[in-house]
């Protein structure tokens, strides 16, 4: 998931375009990892060695590697270690960007370091899927910590968007969300939560990107129909806020209770309350999720 | 009982968990398959059919999936009814426990749990 927002990173602070990085996400698949790049990361190397290694390797005929180790750059060790490394999705994701031209290597070097930092995540951290480091992100990206209700937010969003890794696919960005009152869209689906605690949650896209989400949830049982894009749709809204209700009776005992979707097609949604309305970029298009407690 | 042989009838209000779950067990080769799309639909279905199994939904419309169960399981003590919902908390399970259902499911339900009741209620081990 460190990716996803990674992705996020460089596109809210304009230093890639969504045409790049919706274009990297679909080439990262078929990515090779270079060892410059995985050099950078592990701060073995600056983005200025590499581009020296880059150059030099256009007049010797030598591997990055043996070049970066006959420069006094790297050790036999750190090019053995780099080799053996399995490139994590966001090295793929910068890899990918680097190859567009969309970042130089001191570009991803900048980008990288000011994201981790930003996060006071180390490579542990990111590497694995650890939930303190997922949540903590997610409070970060979206400024959780300074909501009301700011442990259900980020409880309800890092599960999310971990579903949506599970379910859709991970070739989204999350971009930023903002305040709203009401929800607009061609197509939306509500659920209401009830119990302990009220909240609200819902999703709203434009029919094309309503029918890519309903077809990644439903794999092979997909068939065209505005009916059952619907219930497609709802199903995965309804699966997530059931795994949201069950970690809430489990860690804090908190009884919580679901209420049967609606739909609305064409129609503005005023909400009642303030929600955060948290859009996401995926390769077929925007999807909106909106959220309150 | 054979597989082929048994009747099973899925109630949930969202016509994708119906249609996907439809579409795996005739992959399994259940030939008798009734769906229900709300509580009291499957209360209705449920006398005119009498399956073998049934795969309840909690949330839903009109009648919801325990109160339908608390029914079902009125006319017929011997009724096997699985539970299976999005939302499997504490007292939910409590709830349809109390009520008499033969299992729980926490959807998103796989393809190896929906098996696993069939072929045990096939060995009349549910």
């Amino acid at each position: 998931m460190f990716s996803q927002f990674f992705g996020g990173y460089l596109l809210n602070h304009n230093i890639v375009s969504r045409e790049q990085l919706s274009r990297a996400l679909d080439e990262k698949k078929n990515t090779r990892m270079r060892l410059g790049v995985l050099a950078i990361n592990e701060g073995l190397m600056t983005s200025e060695q590499v581009e020296h290694v880059n150059v030099m390797q256009q007049t010797v005929d030598l591997r990055f590697g043996d070049l970066a180790v006959q420069l006094g750059y790297l050790k036999e060790q750190d090019v053995d270690d780099l080799l053996h490394k399995q490139p994590t999705d966001y090295l793929l994701l910068g890899q990918a960007l680097v190859n567009m031209g969309a970042l130089s290597n001191e570009g991803f070097e900048r980008a990288i370091n000011d994201y981790k930092a930003t996060l006071k995540l180390d490579d542990d951290d990111i590497s694995g899927d650890q939930y303190d480091a997922l949540s903590s992100m997610v409070s970060e990206f979206y400024h959780f910590s300074t909501a009301r209700n700011a442990r259900l937010y980020t409880n309800y969003v890092t599960l999310l968007f971990k579903s949506l890794i599970r379910f859709i696919g991970d070739d989204f960005t999350p971009l930023d969300a903002s305040i709203c009152r009401t929800a607009e869209g061609a197509c939306i689906v509500r659920q209401l939560i009830n119990g302990a605690y009220k909240g609200q949650t819902i999703i709203s896209a434009e029919p094309d990107e309503y029918r890519c989400f309903a077809r990644r949830f439903a794999k092979e049982a997909y068939f065209e129909s505005d009916e059952f894009d619907d219930a497609s749709v709802s199903e995965f809204l309804n699966v997530i806020n059931g795994l949201y209700a069950v970690n809430e009776s489990n860690e804090t005992g908190t009884e919580i209770g679901l209420e049967p979707l609606a739909l609305f097609r064409n129609e503005d949604v005023p909400l009642g309350e303030e929600a955060f309305s948290i859009p996401v970029q995926f390769t077929f298009g925007e999807v909106e999720f909106i959220v309150a407690f | 009982m054979n597989i082929e042989d048994i009747k099973v009838m899925v109630c949930d209000d969202s016509m994708f968990a119906r249609k996907s779950m439809v579409m795996f067990i005739t992959s399994l080769g259940v030939k008798q398959i009734i769906e229900a799309a709300d509580g009291q639909q499957a209360i209705d279905k449920y006398a005119e059919n009498k399956p073998d199994v049934v795969f309840m939904d909690i949330v839903m419309p009109v009648v919801t999936g325990i109160d339908a169960l608390i029914k079902i399981k009125e006319t017929d003590p011997a009724a096997r009814v699985i539970m299976a919902s999005s939302i499997g908390t504490q007292q939910y399970l409590k709830s349809a426990i109390k009520a008499g259902a033969a299992d729980f499911l926490q959807k998103p339900i796989t393809n190896d749990q929906v098996k696993q009741i069939l072929e045990n209620v096939c060995k009349g081990v549910i």
